[in-house]
């Protein structure tokens, strides 16, 4: 099964990827980029079209450079308004729907990658993201959008707070909605045993990770990592983000090692069964039996013969020839 | 006549007191039934137990012999003969031939009983075969090869597992060795990396026949090893078969030893006695009854089961990196040179943790592929027609030992019937005949019937004389009685023609029976020696059925070795080829996906306590050990240090693991070492004794230490207590 990236789709419409593509692994831009050449673009909005034009060349400057005075309390205090605005699963609910309904695979494919996602979100994490973050995405806003808001270079460079923002919207939900999340991802997967294959999770975990980088970078544009509070938290996912990466490249070569010791054990399987078969065939089994005929005669003639021998020894010590 | 009766009598007695037949018999069950127990250790500790990018246990076995090498197996067998002697004349004969190539046939087969009983119990992939070709090394002595690639992945132990028959078919129903039928002799080591058990040189269990010759061979492997390192090469030796070693006479080498029940966790290989096991005759009859024969397995129960929980209670004991990791490094190199000395100890850096992953799930790869190839030599020797044939074998074999068993059974009866006959005999000639009396003569008569009496010593001669007089005045009376009484019964016509037969004068030979006896025991006697004529029948007829069954199986023996070479042959074969591309495959694999290590591995000086200089593999600075690796240096005396951890300027410094091989045996320093010295506490393992918590100060042991005091120990995890 060829599954292709959910996010190159999204991200080759624009023609460039700007800064955060030129940070992602060899490994993620050659998936990327071959990925990318079997792209719909149609599937870009007429809205992504135009940002495209203006956006080859942005410049990479920070548009956040100092840190707004600001406590711990406050940073919890406001994730938790935020959070506890809306009822859970209304909110869950509406934003699902919003998911593209292109068939099971895609639908498997946007849940997981939502949830991944929130992967290594600590709650101050979230809240810096909270903080820092400005979109006007609502729960109507499909998903596909959002996604393609955080991909946007432009947005990327010249706005990162909306990039930040989007990424909020979906690390939210993902935190929120896990349950539901985990539901449908559950049931998906029960629906269609080949979702689970470890090939198709690296392409959600590959897609996941250049998402997180690029959460990372306009944090860091946005100068998230001198905040008082908060800067150690995004240093710290910035790092995670080297582990997370070895991870994603381990399980693609676990899944490429796999396929191929699949097909390796398989093949050596079917041809040492093949080859024993011809071999034990060769067997004669009447050599055994003829042996054992063989022995039992001259056992018939050995028995005959002892006796015999017997009889003539008694013979002789009893008419005194011995 | 009496004096010739009386010969017959005392030859036969004396026939018949050597004339009892042995039945072959054998114990109901294997020493490792008695002594153990069903393993506890659960599924989940022995996944944990499985090394990185290893197996737990490989199990290795004689499977086939060289044609080039044929002749010197039988001879180097005959001339090592295991529980017994044996007659030189021997050696060319037919039967003694196939005695020592059926164990080979044999050794395939049961071999497999204990690799299903070990993969039932181990985790999934865990567990391979390596059968070996017995050939002639380049010395033109006799070794051992494995076959397969199993021995190339690191194992926690290596099982080897062998059958033996005592070659001289005339003793197959005595109680020397032997395997044939129900009757099987198992002989077996199991061994580690000399590393895992410095003071016995790798070997954890022995049969005892084997033990002084699996300590050489691990001796040998360990010096093979070490010449290896000392050339800056990680190529991890396969040592030869046990046995091999002890048919080949290769030196051996004693240790400290161990009864199978004893419980201590001294440092001693655990010896096994050689054993004669009885499988259940029943299981072997129905061998050929069931739908899927291969499913009965007579081996089981009295060995496999009980010898497989007690391998997996000595994986559970050594199953750390020190059983591993020397193996392991050597299989690493193949991919990633600059990687594999830096294994033996680790690192946290990220850059090294993914390249290990990376080479150890390479490894998984192999073993597991691997364990196909097992799996299936399993299925070809132990379920397909070369499985049935064996059973056949079996089944007939056993069909042979009965009839010989019920042979002797009634050469045994035989012999009591003619004891009986002569006591009886005896006793009633000995109270009424003149027979009674007959004896050697002193003047060489042979039937002079106070010859006893003038052999007796008396205290003078006079009295000598008397008592002649008066026993040849008795025999006299005595045999004109009885020759009245042959007249009466119309035996005789007179009474002087019945004394001159009969006097013992006149005698010559032995008495013939068929004239008219005199006296009762004439029915005894001739029940006697009818008895005894039945015996040596029975005897010849017994070894005439051992004899024929060796003779006529030639054809279905040399067929089931063809099946049984063509099958490991084709095996191997195949697998090889795909082996090789999968590793090409995996390489590159690895080698598009491996990230830069900011340090490398390779060879440089090591200097051990600044005395000496050998060689380093690990990382270096300025050409001497700067870092962690290992360190060997071989001296021309025949004395080494191997050490596994760190050095600076190529001297040992920090946590390190020192191993001392010393013409009077081999022991092990852990913990840490300043300048090239022992200090602090370390942990002590030599042979006989319980590793023991030392402390040390410059080099130099101070006193002993709390056993739980905590070591530094180069080893992820193993820095706790004795």
């Amino acid at each position: 099964m060829f599954r292709t990236s959910t996010l190159a789709i999204i991200i080759s419409a624009f023609g460039a990827f700007g800064a955060v593509a030129q940070d992602a692994t060899p490994t993620d831009m050659t998936a990327i980029t071959e990925t990318a050449k079997e792209i719909v673009v149609d599937q870009a909005t007429q809205t992504v079209a135009d940002a495209v034009t203006n956006s080859t060349e942005a410049a990479p400057d920070p548009v956040v450079t100092s840190t707004p005075a600001f406590t711990l309390q406050d940073a919890l205090a406001s994730g938790e308004r935020a959070r506890s605005a809306d009822p859970v699963q209304e909110k869950c609910i509406t934003i699902m729907n919003g998911f593209p309904n292109s068939g099971h695979e895609g639908r498997y494919q946007f849940f997981k990658l939502t949830r991944t996602l929130a992967d290594d979100v600590d709650p101050m994490m979230r809240s810096a993201i909270d903080f820092y973050g400005d979109s006007n995405v609502t729960y109507q806003t499909p998903v596909v959008e959002v996604i393609e808001n955080i991909a946007n270079p432009v947005y990327r460079q010249a706005a990162p707070e909306i990039t930040v923002g989007n990424m909020g919207y979906l690390i939210d939900f993902a935190l929120d909605c896990n349950d539901y999340l985990t539901g449908q991802i559950e049931s998906l997967e029960a629906f269609d045993q080949n979702l689970t294959q470890a090939d198709f999770d690296v392409v959600i975990g590959e897609d996941a990770l250049f998402m997180k980088q690029i959460l990372s970078d306009s944090l860091f544009r946005l100068g998230a990592q001198d905040h008082d509070v908060y800067g150690p938290y995004v240093e710290a996912y910035a790092d995670n983000l080297v582990r997370a990466r070895n991870d994603v490249e381990f399980t693609s070569f676990e899944a490429q090692l796999a396929n191929l010791e699949s097909v390796y054990m398989n093949d050596l399987d079917g041809r040492l069964a093949r080859s024993n078969d011809v071999i034990n065939n060769e067997m004669d089994r009447e050599a055994l039996a003829n042996a054992l005929e063989i022995t039992n005669d001259l056992n018939d003639q050995s028995k005959l013969q002892t006796r015999q021998k017997a009889m003539r020894t008694l013979s002789r010590i009893l008419n005194g020839g011995w | 006549m009496t004096s010739r009766l009386f010969k017959v009598l005392l030859l036969g007695t004396t026939l018949l007191a050597t004339a009892c037949a042995s039945t072959a018999s054998g114990s109901k069950q294997s020493a490792f039934v008695k002594s153990s127990k069903k393993s506890s250790v659960s599924k989940q500790k022995l996944e944990a137990d499985v090394p990185e990018g290893g197996i737990l246990a490989v199990v290795r076995y004689p499977a086939v012999v060289e044609e080039g090498a044929r002749d010197k197996f039988r001879e180097a067998y005959i001339n090592s003969p295991i529980g017994g002697t044996i007659k030189s004349q021997l050696k060319d004969k037919t039967q003694v031939h196939n005695v020592i190539d059926s164990t080979i046939v044999k050794s395939n087969y049961f071999a497999l009983s204990l690799y299903k009983e070990l993969v039932a119990r181990l985790p999934e992939h865990s567990v391979l075969l390596s059968p070996h070709e017995v050939k002639l090394g380049p010395d033109g002595k006799l070794t051992s090869v494995p076959i397969t690639q199993a021995e190339t992945l690191p194992s926690v132990v290596a099982i080897d597992f062998a059958t033996y028959s005592f070659p001289d078919p005339d003793k197959m129903m005595g109680k020397n060795p032997l395997t044939f039928g129900d009757l099987i002799s198992p002989i077996v080591t199991v061994k580690t990396d000399h590393r895992a058990a410095v003071p016995t040189h790798g070997v954890l269990l022995s049969s005892q026949p084997l033990t002084e010759a699996a300590v050489g061979n691990g001796y040998q492997t360990v010096q093979a090893d070490l010449a290896e390192l000392q050339s800056g090469r990680f190529k991890s030796t396969v040592p030869e078969l046990d046995f091999i070693s002890l048919l080949s006479n290769d030196p051996t080498k004693s240790t400290a030893t161990q009864s199978l029940s004893t419980s201590t966790e001294k440092n001693g290989v655990q010896v096994s006695p050689l054993e004669k096991i009885r499988m259940d005759g029943k299981t072997i009859l129905a061998l050929d009854k069931t739908k899927n024969q291969g499913e009965i397995d007579p081996l089981q129960p009295v060995f496999s089961e009980a010898f497989a929980n007690r391998v997996i209670d000595i994986i559970n004991d050594n199953a750390d990196d020190k059983a591993a990791m020397a193996k392991r490094a050597s299989a690493i190199a193949s991919y990633d040179p600059s990687l594999a000395a830096l294994t033996f100890v680790g690192s946290d850096s990220p850059e090294y943790q993914a390249r290990f992953n990376y080479v150890s799930r390479m490894l998984d790869a192999e073993r597991k592929y691997l364990s196909v190839q097992s799996l299936r030599l399993f299925d070809g020797v132990h379920n397909g027609e070369m499985g049935a044939q064996v059973r056949d074998m079996l089944k007939a074999e056993y069909g042979i030992l009965q009839k010989r068993r019920d042979l002797a059974r009634k050469q045994n009866q035989a012999t009591a019937l003619a004891i009986i006959g002569a006591a009886a005999t005896a006793a009633t000639m000995g109270g009424g005949s003149p027979l009674a009396l007959g004896g050697a003569g002193s003047d060489g008569g042979a039937n002079d019937p106070c010859g006893h009496v003038r052999r007796r010593p008396f205290s003078s001669p006079t009295q000598q004389r008397t008592a002649l007089r008066q026993c040849y005045a008795s025999y006299e009376r005595r045999l004109q009685d009885s020759c009245r009484g042959a007249v009466r019964d119309g035996r005789f016509r007179t009474v002087q023609e019945c004394v001159n037969q009969n006097h013992y004068r006149n005698q010559r030979g032995a008495g013939r029976l068929g004239t008219p006896g005199i006296g009762g025991g004439n029915i005894f006697l001739t029940g006697a020696i009818y008895a005894a004529t039945q015996i040596f029948a029975y005897k010849d007829q017994s070894a005439a059925v051992g004899d024929n069954y060796l003779s006529s199986i030639v054809p279905a023996l040399e067929q089931q070795t063809a099946i049984q070479v063509s099958l490991i042959d084709s095996n191997e074969t195949i697998t090889a080829i795909r082996f090789d591309d999968l590793k090409d495959k995996l390489k590159t694999i690895y080698l598009e996906k491996q990230r830069s290590l900011d340090v490398v591995a390779s060879n440089c000086a090591f200097n051990g306590d600044g005395s000496s200089s050998g060689t380093w593999m690990g990382v270096c600075d300025g050409g001497t050990a700067n870092g962690s690796g290992v360190g060997v240096i071989k001296k021309a005396d025949g004395t080494a240090v191997e050490y596994f951890g760190y050095a600076t300027n190529g001297i040992p410094n920090g946590a390190g693991y020192m191993i001392i091989h010393e013409p009077s045996g081999s022991y092990s320093l852990e913990g840490n070492f300043s300048a090239g010295k022992a200090e602090g506490v370390m942990r002590v393992s030599k042979a006989g004794e319980v590793d023991q918590m030392r402390n040390y100060s410059g080099g130099q042991d101070v006193g002993g230490a709390s056993s739980k005091s905590v070591i530094n120990s180069p080893f992820v995890g193993s820095s706790s207590g004795a």
